[in-house]
């Protein structure tokens, strides 16, 4: 796949999961960081490291995969 | 003046103004898609440090990004930083520039999001609109 197809699915994937985010504490991806891959989740953990390790394994390139981490409902981060 | 539609997505208990932004560097070589918060009170642009994680950097490259290093206090946490001159920073069609970035090289939170600070708005000459109650938001640049 082309990079600039690679950067379309990256910001589509990003879109997905802010609209999604409730639906993924649903589903138990609560403090895990998730990576997003063509509107799904394919690797989470609480820690980055082991998802980044998963793409990997997976063959997956994590720099043209969105993850991030899932607050739990009612977290606020002050920046 | 060219008008930049900026996202806001609820995130982390509040609406956040986002962009979409490519990093890249010439060496290490770095081509990186990040979804980054516009934040007017972080005086500097930051990589997040799950977005530096992503570009999986050894740690001979990560030698290569030396600067100035620095200590940043961020949501009670702190985040060791380098600050690295002339990373690019495109956003689609609309700019294309380069500046000072800080790269996180350890730090307690993971779950940083990378920050464009007012370093970029002010290198790229922004007029940042940002209007909750009506859910718009865009940057002006001449």
């Amino acid at each position: 796949m082309e990079q600039q197809q690679l950067v379309k699915r990256f910001e589509k994937d990003s879109e997905w999961f802010y609209k999604n985010v409730d639906k993924l504490r649903k589903l138990g991806y609560s403090e895990q960081f998730v990576a997003i891959k063509n509107a799904q989740p394919i690797a989470s953990d609480k820690s980055i490291e082991v998802v980044i390790r998963k793409l990997d394994k997976n063959k997956e390139d994590p720099s043209f995969i969105f993850i991030e981490f899932v607050h739990p409902d009612g977290y606020v981060l002050l920046l | 003046m060219v008008k930049i539609p900026i996202e806001l997505n609820f995130f982390a208990g509040g609406l956040r103004p986002m962009l979409n932004v490519i990093l890249s560097f010439e060496d290490p070589k770095i081509f990186l898609p990040v979804k980054a918060i516009i934040d007017t009170g972080s005086p500097t642009t930051l990589i997040g440090v799950s977005d530096m994680l992503r570009m999986r950097l050894s740690s001979l490259q990560l030698r290569k990004l030396e600067g100035s290093q620095r200590e940043v206090n961020i949501g009670g946490g702190k985040v060791y930083t380098v600050k690295v001159d002339d990373f690019r920073l495109r956003v689609g069609n609309f700019l294309d520039t380069k500046m000072s970035v800080q790269f996180p090289i350890s730090g307690e939170v993971k779950s940083q999001p990378s920050l464009l600070g007012v370093d970029f708005l002010e290198k790229i000459k922004a007029n940042f609109c940002f209007n909750p109650s009506a859910k718009e938001s865009y940057l002006e640049i001449p």
